[in-house]
């Protein structure tokens, strides 16, 4: 099948509304990691662009803090129905940057995007501030006020989700904003762009293209936001945290994970396997809360390893646009030159290549950075490629015995974001569920992330949590109004 | 960009976009030695010493050596 073209030939960036070029005239290209055609070429934001980016969000914020919740709902609304419009579009656009397969797309990027916005916009309705008598003459009363100019970054995994991520909670707060896309991935969000400037009144969002290095640092460097956003690596996450810190602004952090995939002999054995194949292989490994350590108990390590490594030789990894590839590329040559690397690193650490750990390379995927699902047996728990984040179709197999030795190699990690345990005994699955050192365990069941549920992390996997009604806190302030309904004299002075 | 497969020095104040673009062989030397210079946001977006002190690298300079040998033993094909 044909490689589609649906995206434009060129994008500007989306300031105050409008479709601008760079002041400094700068450009980069986008290429489709599945083939290596060029997709689009970008305008690069430069210091400029970014100062015009953050006074127009200023200048719209000053209207947008007092839209109502309920004409603010409408909006958030009228934007998922656009999104549902558009999702032919944005599923393709998506599939191209990034190299996802359209069936992932389809069915989980875009329309979980939308309902993101559904969800926010439900929320704010139902949101109330708080009144108390502290004594029968003051009355205390607790608003909740947006935080102004929030800076937004997001990664290349995810691009369009992310966006809906960071954008619906910050409209529904109140907050107008900058948001900058990766630039190996900038599409689906100008899309988005498009979308948005049909709804929102200009300046409320702006979208900024660039590379990490200028247009990402000068965003960070900006003096007049009031909060930072990131879904990204733990590395470049301190970076981040910095930034904010020298402004003394806050900063939500979504990062790295090298979750833990527990599986007890009772696991429901068919959705079990599944299971790691919904862990490692779904958005091609490239997922912050991948399931990248399988733990098997030693019981059902043997026959687990051998019919999994039987699913994944299954799994069909090819060109994205074709209905039905079920693994696609990774996002670009860099990313599959370290996770090569790490299957290197496997083999001198002395664990076994059981399945994949070479690039794919056949006449659909010749030209492209695809990758063979990947499974590491005989790992034990210390080797690097058990402890550090690989960011692919890698998965680690680890063999356990009892459930205090397997709670303990889960959770001798630096990170804290996703898990899960199989088993049927929900004594259990408690009991390791609330063990485990991390922000979201599923129980029977792996990667899924709608609205409604909080995701974050514990430990070095970051700060907030997001995908629910809490992330209003972050983007949002309080207020006390304390009043004395006394006309009396206090009698101190 | 332009300076794709030429072998110019890294040192500490290096650009890691930079050496990801110009030396994508790099990203090899990096994890062989326990540094990644790519991540879900793209690569690291500022200095290799900025990097190397995040990663708790005991001997930045002994890296910086050594990759820049690697480059010249390994040119990109």
């Amino acid at each position: 099948m044909k490689m589609p073209k649906p995206m434009d030939e060129s994008y500007k960036l989306f300031i105050d509304g409008k479709w601008v070029n760079g002041k400094d005239g700068k450009t980069f290209k986008t290429f489709c990691p599945s083939n290596g055609k060029l997709l689009a070429t970008c305008a690069e934001a430069g210091k400029e662009d970014v100062d015009k980016a953050v006074k127009a969000a200023w200048k719209a914020f000053e209207s947008w803090k007092d839209v109502s919740p309920q004409e603010r709902s409408g909006l958030l609304l009228k934007i998922a129905d656009l999104i549902d419009a558009n999702k032919d579009k944005l599923a393709m656009v998506e599939t191209l940057d990034n190299g996802k397969p359209i069936r992932e797309t389809m069915n989980v990027d875009v329309p979980l995007a939308s309902d993101h916005f559904r969800y926010f916009a439900g929320v704010i309705r139902a949101e109330e501030g708080q009144a108390v008598m502290i004594d029968k003459d003051t009355l205390s009363i607790i608003l909740r006020e947006p935080i102004g100019v929030v800076g937004q970054i997001i990664p290349w995994n995810f691009p369009l989700l992310m966006g809906a991520w960071k954008i619906a909670p910050a409209l529904a707060a109140g907050d107008t904003v900058v948001i900058k896309p990766s630039s190996a991935t900038p599409l689906s969000l100008l899309e988005l762009a498009k979308l948005l400037s049909k709804v929102l009144p200009p300046g409320v969002v702006n979208v900024i293209t660039g590379a990490g290095s200028t247009t990402g640092q000068y965003l960070l460097d900006h003096p007049d936001l009031r909060k930072l956003a990131f879904t990204g690596s733990t590395e470049v996450g301190y970076s981040i945290a910095d930034a904010a810190a020298k402004k003394l602004i806050p900063a939500t952090l979504e990062l790295g994970g090298k979750s833990a995939n527990i599986y007890f002999p009772d696991c429901p054995w068919k959705k079990a396997i599944e299971g790691v194949l919904m862990g490692i292989l779904f958005n091609q490994g490239q997922v912050c809360c991948a399931g990248s350590r399988v733990f098997l108990h030693e019981d059902i390590y043997d026959k687990f390893l051998k019919e999994t490594i039987a699913e994944f030789k299954k799994v069909k990894v090819g060109p994205p646009w074709e209905p039905d590839t079920t693994m696609g590329s990774q996002v670009n040559d860099a990313q599959l030159k370290k996770i090569l690397a790490y299957v290197e690193v496997a083999k001198k650490e002395g664990a076994s290549v059981a399945c994949g750990g070479v690039q794919m390379k056949d006449k659909s995927t010749e030209n492209g950075c695809f990758m063979m699902p990947t499974i590491l047996s005989d790992v034990k728990a210390k080797m690097r490629v058990a402890q550090e984040e690989i960011f692919g179709p890698v998965v680690c197999f680890i063999k356990f015995k009892e459930e205090a030795d397997v709670i303990c190699m889960a959770n001798d990690s630096e990170y804290g974001l996703g898990g899960a345990v199989w088993t049927k005994d929900i004594n259990r699955a408690f009991r390791v569920a609330r063990a485990i050192e991390t922000g979201r365990m599923w129980v029977n069941n792996y990667n899924n992330l709608p609205a409604h549920a909080p995701f974050g992390g514990y430990k070095k996997s970051g700060i907030g949590r997001e995908t629910h009604k809490m992330m209003l806190e972050h983007y949002t302030q309080k207020k006390n109004i304390f009043i004395s309904l006394s006309e009396e004299k206090v009698g101190f002075y | 960009m332009g300076n794709k497969g030429k072998i110019t020095m890294i040192t500490l104040q290096t650009n890691v976009e930079d050496i990801v673009n110009d030396h994508p062989q790099a990203i090899t030397y990096g994890i062989e030695n326990g540094v990644s210079f790519v991540f879900c946001v793209g690569a690291f977006p500022t200095s290799l010493g900025d990097l190397l002190r995040i990663k708790k690298v005991a001997d930045p300079n002994a890296f910086v050596k050594g990759l820049n040998e690697y480059l010249i033993n390994n040119p990109e094909k």
